[in-house]
């Protein structure tokens, strides 16, 4: 009996060494009670599912193994510490907000294990505590940093400007939510539509719903004394709406209205307010008509979560997780120095519609996705205007006057 | 005895003199403001009212809790987002518009509050007011939480034709919907009043606040009216969530910043002074939206709420301290 035991034992433990050896790693960290990080969880391990159903990755399983860092820092530093002691994941991903992501770096730089991020666009913060090569070359950040946010809208206004000569652009107005989000969109809109003086940029303040507020009319009353070409907000989905509607009672219409939250609340694109309002972003299932991997993603997701993917860090994420994929598979290998090696040779075409490479940014060696899209919401459907290769659409201008 | 008790009456004809004087300087001081800010800042008036409208109908339902129940309910602004919740669900499964699901709403909303009150808040109203913090701060918590996970932290707002309805006065065009507040939150007052004076259960109501242990010994069922009373505030503030919904995106954490100006306003006006939380709520809505019509001061209007309460409450300490 004794002896049957043991047989058992050795059994068990040699089928557990083996499932391990059969077993690739990924440690995803989100904040799960948010969109993002809900849908970039969820599209992550879809991508893991496609791997997995074509024979995964050098003849092993991938295994993404996920943990809530609740949006906070500390919470997110104790996820990096979980996943490398106790899961002993071969790479990291995820991430969304920068004041978590800073709470990951130091743990980051000690288990030194390639990091695939998803998020984190605060330069000043995040890109500056990972530093300079060779000690961040672990790192690959794939979402644009904020400065390179703000090149690309200024790229795109120039670009739709010169395409479309009635779209002409001299004044701007951003108003902006009082939080750090809203202040840091406001000094880099100073800096970057305001320091050649081709734009005369003024600005004001209003306080989020989000954070408890949510009347926008004083904000509102000082863009329409200022009448604006191009109107920006810079707040949180809860504002889209409520802002529409009091723009509208106010009868403010510039010609373009743009809005630059995160993410967008469910049902916008129904709404008839929600007609022509541009919006900055990197995804919209408009995509999928002019790019295939693009639409496999969309049809998959639907498929497996019976709902749509609602932002972009949904195909952020999966690309992620093929991108690690296709560099373990150049490699050979999860270690760290010869997998660096094979993602600076990525070259891959994303749902995002565009091939993601790595290339060094202001301060980090791998910085992969450098340009953010102008959107459009058009008839319910959020349109790309500009990049023009990757346009679905002609842009509407101007916003139409309330009726 | 005779001229002490002329003296005396004659005292309380000054006290009463010195009210009336007061309240009619208030009144007379209150009018001119308005005239001033129609001619100079007609903006500040229109929205410092619809604000002051959507503070005070929020607030109203505390400060009963607070008068009579002697209760800080720090899930008050929870209850209004689990309304909003339950409306947006409702108008949506069923097509219907959130003005339609209020009444219902309301109802089921004060149902849910006094069946908590039972099975919580009783529980603990001899505890210390600690622990009764505690408990209602846990219970908004719990609310918001169950929310989260059932909604995610995605926000909802349903799109309505009558939320950006307009007038327009010369070149002024203004939105009107949100004067929807301003009537209920003088409904909310005046009814309130009603039913606080005239009618057996408010009146009942009323003396539970002053002294339970007087109503008790009457024959009053001091725990049933607090349930009631309990119930009938979330049922308004229920009411509310349906209303804000129609202003409003919500997501699980829109309820708490109403919790904490709602204190605030309750603190302004006095525990148990219903009207005084209408004209506290006036006050912060003309101040804030006076600062925000100015480029230099538009980031102060947070802070003018604080200074306001800090000024109302040290004013009435330091009277308090004089008499």
């Amino acid at each position: 009996m004794k002896r049957m035991m043991l047989v058992l034992a050795v059994l068990v433990l040699f089928a557990g060494s083996a499932f391990a050896q059969g077993t690739i790693k990924l440690g995803g960290i989100w904040t799960l009670a948010d969109i993002t990080g809900k849908q970039g969880s969820a599209a992550a391990q879809l991508a893991v599912d496609e791997i997995n159903a074509a024979g995964g990755v050098l003849g092993k399983k991938l295994e993404l193994i996920v943990v809530d860092d609740e949006g906070k820092a500390d919470k997110a530093a104790a996820a990096v510490e979980k996943l490398a002691t106790v899961d002993k994941v071969d790479v990291f991903i995820g991430g969304m907000a920068s004041g978590a992501e800073l709470g990951k770096i130091p743990a980051f730089k000690k288990y030194g294990k390639v990091v695939m991020s998803t998020g984190a666009a605060g330069s000043a913060t995040v890109e500056k505590a990972l530093g300079p090569s060779p000690e961040s070359d672990f790192y690959f950040h794939l979402h644009p940093w904020d400065y390179n946010q703000g090149a690309s809208y200024a790229e795109g206004w120039d670009a739709i400007q010169k395409k479309y000569p009635q779209i002409q652009i001299k004044k701007i107005f951003l108003a902006y939510e009082e939080g750090a989000f809203g202040k840091s969109s406001w000094d880099a809109t100073k800096v970057l539509f305001g320091s050649d003086k081709r734009y005369t940029v003024d600005g004001a303040s209003f306080k989020s719903a989000l954070l408890g507020g949510g009347d926008y009319t004083a904000v509102l009353e000082a863009a329409k004394e200022f009448k604006p070409d191009l109107y920006i907000w810079a707040g949180y989905d809860a504002d889209a709406l409520p802002m529409l509607e009091q723009a509208k009672a106010m009868k403010f219409s510039p010609g373009i209205y743009l809005g630059a939250p995160p993410g967008w609340p469910i049902g916008f694109g129904s709404s008839k307010l929600a007609r022509n309002v541009m919006l900055y972003g990197m995804w919209s299932p408009a995509i999928n008509d002019i790019n295939q991997v693009s639409a496999k993603f969309y049809k998959n997701y639907i498929a497996k979560f019976k709902e749509e993917p609602a932002t972009y860090f949904a195909p952020l994420a999966y690309s992620a997780v093929y991108i690690v994929a296709e560099g373990i598979k150049a490699a050979g290998t999860t270690e760290t120095g010869p997998l660096v090696k094979a993602l600076e040779q990525t070259k891959y075409v994303s749902p995002l519609g565009e091939v993601i490479t790595f290339k060094p940014s202001n301060i980090i060696k791998h910085q992969g996705i450098t340009r953010q899209k102008i959107l459009q919401w058009q008839n319910g459907i959020q349109e790309v205007i500009w990049p023009f290769e990757t346009a679905t659409a002609e842009p509407v201008y101007p916003f139409p006057a309330w009726k | 005895m005779r001229s002490s008790l002329r003296r005396h009456t004659l005292n309380i004809q000054a006290v009463k003199m010195t009210i009336k004087q007061r309240k009619a300087f208030i009144l007379v001081g209150g009018i001119a403001i308005a005239v001033v800010l129609v001619l100079w800042k007609p903006t500040v008036l229109i929205y410092g009212l619809q604000a002051a409208g959507l503070y005070a109908a929020v607030a109203i339902p505390m400060g009963l809790v607070l008068g009579i129940v002697h209760i800080v309910n720090l899930s008050h602004g929870e209850f209004m987002m689990l309304a909003s919740y339950a409306t947006y669900t409702v108008c949506r499964a069923l097509g219907v518009d959130p003005l339609v699901a209020l009444i219902p709403t309301a109802l089921v909303t004060a149902l849910f509050g006094w069946v908590v009150f039972q099975l919580t808040i009783k529980r603990a109203l001899k505890a210390p007011e600690l622990n009764q913090l505690i408990l209602t701060f846990g219970l908004a918590i719990a609310f918001s939480q169950i929310i989260n996970l059932i909604f995610t932290s995605q926000t909802y707002k349903l799109s309505l034709e009558y939320s950006s309805m307009s007038l327009d006065i010369g070149d002024l065009s203004f939105g009107v919907w949100s004067f929807v507040f301003v009537a209920v939150a003088v409904i909310y007052a005046v009814g309130l009043q009603i039913f606080l004076t005239k009618t057996r259960t408010g009146k009942a109501a009323l003396a539970v606040g002053q002294n339970p242990k007087g109503a008790a010994i009457v024959g009053i069922d001091v725990y049933r009216t607090y349930g009631l009373v309990f119930g009938l505030s979330i049922g308004l503030v229920g009411a509310m969530g349906a209303l804000f919904l129609t202003k409003s995106a919500i997501f699980p954490g829109v309820g708490s910043p109403f919790t904490m100006k709602s204190f605030s306003l309750v603190a302004m006006a006095g525990i148990g002074n219903i009207p005084g939380i209408l004209g506290a709520s006036v006050l912060l809505g003309l101040a804030e939206n006076f600062l925000r019509s100015f480029r230099g001061t538009r980031d102060w209007a947070e802070i003018v709420y604080f200074v306001l309460i800090i000024a109302v409450i040290l004013s009435r300490s330091l009277k308090g301290e004089k008499s």
